[in-house]
C-alpha cells in the first residue's frame, strides 16, 4: 500500500503552454504547501493530483489510487478549488449535502455529515442562504466545508487563505492543522510563503512549471540561497556602483552596460544585495530602477522570503 | 455496486431538474413545444364558429334536414326543385352577370346561392338563370383529412425542429452549458464514475424532454380530437385507430428525444461551438432519404419515420425531392425502428463515456 502522493516524471502543457514539467514528488503526510507566484503550476499539480487534467506525460499516485479513478479517489481526497463558480441556485448547505448525496450517502447521512463540515467553517447561519448572497470569504469557506464534509485523508486546498479576514484565517489555519494532526495529508497552495511558513512541514517551491525546491522549510531556504540571481541597475555612476559591490564577498559578477547607464550584478544572496544598494543609495549614488534579470529564481526568491523584507 | 449508481445516478437528476426545467434561457423550449398546440387551439376557435354559424343557419333552416337531405341536391336541378327539397335557403346570395348576346346588345343572366346546413355539414349550390350548376357539400368534420394534417405538423415541424432544437438546447447544456458556468468541477471532484454522471445527466435531459414535448403532444392530441363532435370522435378513436396513432405519436416523440438527445448530448462534450455540431447533424437527418441505405441507419429520423402512424400523400406535382422526404423508400417494421433508435442512442452514448472520462477542466480555455 503506497502512503505517498507521488509525481513521476510529470508533465503538462496545455497545448503549448507549459503548465508543469518533468515534475518528480513524494509527498508524505502532514501539511504540504506549494508555493510560487501565479503561473508558476500549482493549480496544474494539483488539478493533477485529482484528474480535472490528465498529464501529457507521467503518472501520479495519490496514496493506493490514480487520478483516473474518481469514484475511488474522492472517497479519501477533498479538493477545495480555485474556481469560484457554484452550480446554480444552490444554498450553502445544499451546496455540501448535495455532494455527499452523490456519493451515495443517504439523506440522513448527508445532513449530518453536512452540518458537521459547515459548522467546522464556521458557516451555520448563512448556510440556509443561497450562495449567489455570499461575500468571497463565505464562498472560500462553504468550498472548504465541501472539499471536509466526507472526512477525507488527503486534502487539496488551492489558495485557501484568499479572501478571508484575519481573524478567519487564524481559524482556518488551525482548522488545517487539527486535521493534519489526525494524520491527513493536507496540501496547500499559495503565492505568499509566510501565509503558509508557520504550519507547513513541507515546502515545494514552484516557478514557471518546475519544482526548484522541495524540503522542509530550512532546507529549502538554503538551498535558494545557493541559486545566484541577477539584478539590473540604471543608476548615474555605474563604474563607482560596480566597484562598490565587487567589495562583497556575495557579489560573482558585475557587468557595466553599454550604454554607461546601467550594471547588471549577478549575486549570491539577494538580501545583502539589497541592503548594500541601500547603503550606496545614501552615499549619493542617484539609482533610477532597480529590476530582477532572471524572473524565474529571482522572483520566486522575492515569494519565498516575502516582499516585505526586500529592502528596495 | 448497481444501488450505489443508481443512488448517485438519482442525485444527478435532482441536481439537473431545478436547472433544465426552471433556465431562463431555455424558456425558447417551452414556446417551441408548445407552438403546435397553439396552432391547433387556433385552428379549434376556427372550427367552433364555424360550427356556431352552421347551428345558426341550421336553425333558420324551413324544416331540419340530414345529411341526406344535403346529398340529395343534384346539379341541373331547378331552383323551385331545390327549395322544394330542402326549403327556402336561409342564407341566399344573388347578382346579375351582364353576358354580350349579339354585337350590340347585352342579357342579363341571373346567378344565386343557397346555403344550406344540418348542423354539422355545409351545402352550397349555384345557380344560373334558375338552374343549379354546382353543388359543394362540406363536411363539418373531416378526421381522414384533418389527421394527415396533424401528421404534417408532427412530422414537418414537431419531429424535424422543435424536439430537435429543444433536445440541442437541453441535452448541449448538460455539460457544455456547465463548463461556461464553470461549474462542472461540482461534479468531476464527486466520488461518482463519470460514466454513472453521463448517464444521470442524459436520464435527467430525457426525463425533461419527454415532459414537456411528450406533454406537448399529449395536450395536442388532446386538442385535435376535441373538436371533432363526440361521435366523429368515437368513431375515429375507436374505430379508425385514433388511438393507436395518438400512442404512436407519444412514442415516436419520447424516441426523438432518446435519439436527439444521446447525439446533442454527445456533441456537447465533444464541441465547444454547438451550432457547428447542430447544422452537421441537422443537415445529416435532412439529406437522409438522399443516403445509402447503410448510412440512413446512422439516423435517427430514418427509423422515427417509419413509426409515424399517418403516411403524408405527396399531392400530384410534389418535386421528387420533397416527395423523397416523405416517402419511406425503406421501410421497416415498428419493432425494428425502436429497436434501431434504441441502438443508435446506446452507441453515441458509448462514444460520450468514452469522451466523460478523458474530459478535462480548462475553463480558461472556453
Amino acid at each position: 500500500m503506497n502512503d505517498r502522493i507521488v509525481f513521476q516524471d510529470v508533465s503538462k502543457f496545455y497545448g503549448e503552454i507549459l503548465g508543469v514539467n518533468r515534475v518528480n514528488l513524494s509527498i508524505p503526510q502532514g501539511v504540504t504547501s506549494l508555493v510560487g507566484p501565479n503561473g508558476s503550476g500549482k493549480t496544474t499539480l494539483m488539478n493533477l493530483m485529482t484528474g480535472l487534467v490528465r498529464p501529457t506525460r507521467g503518472r501520479v499516485q495519490v496514496l493506493e489510487y490514480t487520478p483516473d479513478e474518481p469514484e475511488k479517489l474522492f472517497r479519501i481526497l477533498g479538493y477545495s478549488t480555485q474556481f469560484d463558480s457554484f452550480p446554480k441556485g444552490l444554498t450553502g448547505y445544499q451546496f455540501v449535502s448535495s455532494y455527499l448525496q452523490l456519493a451515495g450517502n443517504d439523506s440522513k447521512t448527508s445532513d449530518q455529515l453536512a452540518w458537521r463540515a459547515i459548522e467546522r467553517v464556521n458557516l451555520s447561519d448563512a448556510a440556509p442562504r443561497s450562495i449567489a448572497s455570499y461575500s468571497k470569504g463565505m464562498r472560500q469557506r462553504i468550498r472548504l466545508a465541501q472539499a471536509l464534509c466526507h472526512n477525507p485523508r488527503v486534502l487539496v486546498l488551492d489558495e485557501p487563505l484568499n479572501g478571508l479576514d484575519p481573524l478567519a484565517r487564524a481559524e482556518m489555519i488551525a482548522l488545517f492543522r487539527a486535521v493534519a494532526a489526525e494524520g491527513s495529508y493536507v496540501i496547500i497552495s499559495s503565492h505568499i510563503l509566510h501565509e503558509v511558513d508557520a504550519i507547513s512541514d513541507q515546502v515545494i517551491l514552484l516557478s514557471n512549471g518546475y519544482v526548484v525546491a522541495e524540503g522542509q522549510i530550512h532546507s529549502v531556504r538554503n538551498e535558494i540561497q545557493e541559486h545566484p540571481a541577477q539584478i539590473l541597475i540604471r543608476c548615474n555612476r555605474p563604474r563607482e556602483f560596480a566597484s562598490k559591490m565587487m567589495e562583497s564577498e556575495h557579489t560573482i559578477e558585475v557587468r557595466i552596460h553599454n550604454d554607461g547607464r546601467g550594471l547588471l550584478v549577478k549575486t549570491r544572496d539577494t538580501d545583502r544585495f539589497y541592503l548594500m544598494l541601500n547603503h550606496i543609495a545614501l552615499n549619493g549614488i542617484e539609482i533610477e530602477s532597480v529590476a530582477p534579470a532572471d524572473d524565474d529564481v529571482n522572483s520566486v526568491y522575492e515569494y519565498l522570503i516575502g516582499n516585505d523584507e526586500v529592502v528596495r | 455496486m448497481m444501488g450505489l449508481w443508481w443512488a448517485q445516478i438519482r442525485s444527478v437528476i435532482r441536481l439537473e431538474m431545478k436547472k433544465t426545467f426552471f433556465a431562463r434561457r431555455g424558456l425558447w423550449i417551452y414556446i417551441l413545444a408548445l407552438l403546435p398546440l397553439l396552432l391547433f387551439m387556433g385552428h379549434n376557435l376556427v372550427i367552433s364558429r364555424q360550427q356556431a354559424r352552421r347551428h345558426r343557419i341550421a336553425s333558420r333552416s324551413e324544416k331540419p334536414l340530414t345529411y341526406q337531405d344535403l346529398l340529395a341536391a343534384k346539379s341541373g336541378m331547378m331552383s323551385q326543385e331545390v327549395v322544394a327539397l330542402l326549403g327556402k335557403p336561409p342564407e341566399h346570395f344573388h347578382w346579375n352577370e351582364r353576358t354580350q348576346s349579339g354585337t350590340d346588345s347585352f342579357v342579363l343572366v341571373p346567378h344565386e346561392s343557397y346555403h344550406y346546413s344540418d348542423g354539422t355539414n355545409d351545402l352550397y349550390v349555384d345557380l344560373s338563370d334558375g338552374k343549379v350548376t354546382s353543388i359543394d357539400v362540406r363536411d363539418g368534420f373531416n378526421p381522414g383529412e384533418d389527421s394527415v394534417v396533424f401528421a404534417g405538423v408532427f412530422q414537418f415541424f414537431y419531429l424535424r425542429l422543435a424536439i430537435f432544437f429543444g433536445c440541442l438546447g437541453i441535452f448541449m447544456n448538460l455539460f457544455r452549458g456547465e463548463i461556461l458556468d464553470k461549474s462542472l468541477h461540482f461534479y468531476f471532484l464527486a466520488p461518482v464514475r463519470r460514466e454513472v454522471l453521463m448517464v444521470g445527466k442524459f436520464l435527467a435531459g430525457l426525463l425533461a424532454t419527454c415532459v414537456i414535448f411528450v406533454g406537448s403532444e399529449f395536450l395536442q392530441i388532446v386538442v385535435f380530437v376535441w373538436n371533432f363532435s363526440p361521435n366523429v370522435r368515437d368513431l375515429y378513436l375507436y374505430h379508425n385507430h385514433g388511438l393507436t396513432d395518438a400512442a404512436a405519436y407519444l412514442g415516436v416523440t419520447a424516441l426523438a428525444c432518446l435519439g436527439y438527445g444521446a447525439f446533442f448530448l454527445a456533441a456537447g462534450m465533444l464541441f465547444r461551438n454547438p451550432i457547428l455540431p447542430a447544422a452537421a447533424i441537422l443537415i445529416w437527418e435532412a439529406v437522409n432519404p438522399f443516403l445509402p441505405t447503410l448510412l440512413q441507419k446512422l439516423s435517427v429520423i430514418y427509423y422515427l419515420k417509419a413509426l409515424c402512424p399517418v403516411e403524408i400523400p405527396s399531392p400530384p406535382g410534389t418535386p421528387p425531392v420533397l416527395a423523397l422526404l416523405v416517402s419511406n423508400s425503406d421501410p421497416i417494421s415498428a419493432p425494428a425502428a425502436i429497436l434501431g433508435v434504441v441502438i443508435v442512442a446506446l452507441l453515441v452514448l458509448y462514444v460520450s463515456s468514452l469522451q466523460v472520462r478523458r474530459m478535462e477542466i480548462n475553463y480558461t480555455s472556453e
